[in-house]
């Protein structure tokens, strides 16, 4: 009786000895996958010998929340970054090459020079050939602000429609997690599954999760808006095609409540549709203002005005606008005039017209006529502009550049605004990956597979498969024995 | 009992993040070490970026007057040069008068130097330099003293006439003989006087515009950097000059000639007190314009500091970063080399 039973413990040790050998595999298999939960085959006493009770999944449920949330602010973060470095180089060039602040300093110095020696007409071409090009900047930045509006509006949409795609995901995932916990069976590759989708569902927005019975899941944004209760939920958003300075992009809607977009260089972002909607409805929107600025800050340098004493309005001069004749609206922004700003063709020998209108004015009538005796060497007016391009004046303040400042001054205060900004996007890039590599660490350390330790079990799991081979055979031994002894 | 646990993905995943961070500050530091300035200035320097952007612009622009004040030079040395010409035609000429009082010289040599010293005074005043009439004011682009037979009327028709209608008859007539030195001063100094020093000087002799040219010499500092013809001494000398030229031909008697030579010696006189300065006056222009461009010398090079000690790198620190780094990237590699042989799996 007693032998038979030895022998019965025997086997289900080696049934044991080789369940843990496959749990053991599967870890070995699974040591480089991130979402995999280390497994543990849990054994306990039985009437005869040991018994494998469940398959244990190693989880850590604060360091995976912490490592989510981490992962949503660091891609949020990453996102605004990346965008901002981008209007950087497009607004601004490679070492601020481009930007209208260096653009309206050669303007400045060519206008200079072309005062120095105001007869010499090839002096008055450069002159014009400079304002070409500080127009033609501002165009240029414009467009590139809005085709970046226009990107950011079309990632949002693709990324709200993976959104969508993950949450019908996790829908499954979380259905087979809970029919497998009411069944009682292994769930562990289900969860895995369903951890792994939340990962990338925290890369777009910042989610919170809250578990209740049969392991079912609840999923919030991080201002309470459910985003999967039972059901996924609709996140709508409704993308636009073409931007300008006066559009309005459309808001994102979770379960019928807006997302807020981030604010700031360090920013409130948390995943990186609000960073998207930030540059989107914020950062460009706001450099468009200060373009706009500069735009008018330029037309109201270069302004003409009244020679006859009749007391006329002044009016544009080098450079023009969408309104001309009459001047934008001082000391506050109108928006989009970076975008029709350009070069008088009055006075551009290129668009056939007169690069020493420049010189003389008179663009807008000979009562504006500022050199009435028509002396070649006239240098009065092309010295107050450089002088005007440093005088004071009032900027819109809600273009976030200062609101009293020279042009000259003011093109410099929109790069410190963009640098600043971008300076605290990337320290704060840099410490919200540190804390999500941090946090995968931690996370990977509770819940990953170490090789050696898998060996090392493997080793433990032969000598218990070689004890109970060797048990089973002295089981034999003695069975064999008695045999011979009663034949 | 277990310590601390750590799984075999977080020891390879330190490993590479370390190196991916390693080699991102090695390219960092090359950039640094080639230009000699941060990488990424917007990130090393933030809200003060725009403060680089604009010191390298006034950089830039300071530079810029620099070379426009070379022009402007040029042109000053060109008129001290041209006025120095003019006063001494008007020093010869003059000496010439003076020993024609002292009555010991033929009147065709007074007139044929008074001849030359017109023409030696027009040509000075019409230096053209790099294409612009420098004695002309803001009207560059006219000679500013008309040639004194050229031109419809000119200026030597114009003299011509106003003789003609004051005494009735031209100088060539025997009639002029008889014309007395209260005659000829009356006719110098109410008919000729305003011709010259009136309003009969712009249109007949002189293109020139009364607005000089006025330059930006610093970034907040303007000057007048150029003489118009228009002034007493230009026109006294000419209307000496060429009414000794103009008359002396005739039938003048002495004592009318006299009295020219008299008032012609006394223009001279004024013209060249009036030339003195003049040239003084541009010296002191020249003065202020290379005191400018001192001043605008050593701004730049104290722009040029303040850049360095905003944007600039130590070239000796990054070096040693490098060096540093190179040595820890080894390093990594051979440890990361050394941690993949060290498995277990390579023991059973």
């Amino acid at each position: 009786m007693s032998l038979t039973t030895a022998l019965s413990i025997a086997q289900t040790a080696l049934f044991n000895t080789s369940r843990q050998t496959s749990v053991v595999s599967n870890n070995i298999a699974n040591a480089s996958n991130e979402d995999y939960g280390r497994r543990s085959a849990v054994t306990s006493t039985a009437g005869n010998g040991a018994q494998i009770v469940t398959i244990q999944r190693a989880a850590n449920d604060a360091l995976f929340r912490q490592n989510i949330e981490a992962l949503s602010s660091y891609q949020g973060q990453s996102a605004l970054l990346d965008g901002l470095n981008q209007l950087d180089l497009s607004i601004n060039g490679s070492d601020d090459s481009t930007s209208p602040a260096t653009l309206l300093g050669q303007l400045q110095q060519a206008i200079n020079l072309y005062s120095a020696t105001p007869s010499n007409a090839s002096l008055a071409s450069s002159a014009i050939d400079s304002a070409t090009q500080m127009a033609q900047s501002l165009n240029n930045g414009t467009e590139a602000i809005q085709d970046f509006r226009a990107q950011m509006d079309s990632q949002i949409s693709s990324a709200v429609s993976k959104l969508n795609n993950l949450l019908q995901n996790f829908d499954q995932a979380n259905k087979a997690v809970i029919s497998g916990t009411r069944s009682g069976s292994d769930v562990s590759d289900a969860l895995d599954q369903r951890d792994s989708i939340l990962k990338q569902i925290a890369q777009y927005i910042p989610v919170s999760t809250m578990t209740r019975g049969d392991n079912d899941m609840v999923l919030t944004t991080a201002d309470g808006t459910t985003l999967y209760e039972t059901v996924p939920r609709t996140i709508a958003f409704d993308p636009k095609a073409v931007y300008t300075p006066s559009t309005t992009g459309n808001s994102i809607t979770i379960d019928g409540v807006p997302l807020q977009p981030g604010s700031g260089g360090n920013t409130t972002a948390s995943g990186s549709i609000a960073a998207m909607l930030q540059l989107r409805d914020d950062v460009a929107p706001t450099m468009q203002s200060q373009l706009d600025e500069i735009a008018r800050g330029l037309i109201s340098s270069f302004a003409e005005t009244d020679q006859s004493g009749t007391g006329q309005p002044d009016a544009p001069g080098l450079f023009t606008w969408s309104g001309a004749p009459s001047m934008p609206a001082a000391g506050t922004v109108t928006t989009g005039l970076a975008g029709s700003i350009r070069v008088n063709p009055l006075m551009d020998p290129s668009q056939g017209g007169d690069a020493t209108l420049l010189r003389d004015g008179g663009a807008n009538g000979a009562d504006y006529k500022a050199n009435s005796s028509g002396g070649a060497s006239y240098s009065d007016l092309l010295i107050k502009y450089t002088q005007n391009l440093e005088q004071p004046m009032n900027f819109d303040p809600s273009a976030g550049a200062g609101d009293k400042a020279s042009v000259l001054d003011y093109s410099t205060n929109t790069i410190s605004w963009l640098e600043n900004m971008r300076q605290a996007a990337s320290t704060a890039a840099d410490n919200k990956n540190a804390l999500a590599t941090k946090t995968q660490t931690a996370l990977s350390n509770a819940t990953g597979v170490n090789m050696d330790e898998e060996m090392s079990q493997l080793l433990d799991l032969e000598h218990a498969y070689q004890a109970s081979a060797q048990l089973m055979k002295t089981v034999n031994d003695m069975l064999n024995s008695l045999m011979e002894a009663v034949n | 009992m277990k310590t601390t646990f750590i799984s075999s993905q977080a020891v390879s995943q330190a490993l590479r993040y370390q190196m991916a961070d390693m080699q991102q500050q090695l390219t960092q530091a090359q950039t640094e070490m080639v230009t000699g300035k941060v990488a990424d200035t917007g990130l090393a320097l933030g809200a003060q970026t725009g403060q680089a952007v604009s010191l390298s612009r006034d950089v830039d622009r300071l530079n810029g007057l620099v070379s426009s004040n070379a022009l402007i030079t040029t042109r000053l040395s060109a008129t001290q040069n041209a006025l120095g010409q003019f006063a001494s035609v008007a020093q010869s000429f003059l000496s010439t008068l003076v020993t024609d009082s002292a009555g010991s010289v033929d009147d065709s040599v007074v007139q044929s130097a008074a001849q030359t010293a017109l023409s030696s005074a027009t040509a000075a005043l019409n230096t053209n330099v790099n294409g612009e009439y420098i004695f002309s004011g803001i009207n560059t682009d006219a000679q500013p003293i008309n040639d004194f037979t050229a031109g419809s009327p000119s200026p030597k028709q114009a003299l011509d006439d106003s003789f003609q209608s004051y005494f009735g008859f031209s100088p060539d007539d025997p009639a002029a003989a008889n014309i007395t030195a209260d005659q000829m001063n009356d006719f110098m100094d109410n008919v000729l006087e305003p011709q010259f020093l009136g309003s009969g000087w712009q249109g007949i002799w002189s293109n020139a515009s009364d607005q000089t040219i006025t330059n930006r010499i610093s970034l907040n500092e303007t000057a007048q950097t150029s003489l118009g013809a228009n002034n007493a001494g230009a026109q006294k000398f000419m209307m000496a000059a060429s009414m000794v030229s103009d008359f002396f031909s005739g039938n003048l008697s002495d004592a009318a000639k006299n009295a020219i030579v008299g008032k012609a010696s006394s223009l001279v006189g004024d013209t060249q007190t009036a030339l003195t300065d003049q040239q003084s006056q541009i010296g002191l222009v020249q003065n202020h314009v290379s005191n400018a461009n001192n001043q605008l010398n050593s701004q730049v090079s104290l722009f040029n500091t303040h850049l360095v000690s905003l944007e600039g790198v130590d070239q000796n620190e990054v070096a040693t970063k490098i060096t540093t780094l190179l040595n820890q990237i080894e390093t990594s590699y051979t440890l990361t080399a050394r941690m993949q042989q060290l498995s277990l799996v390579n023991y059973l």
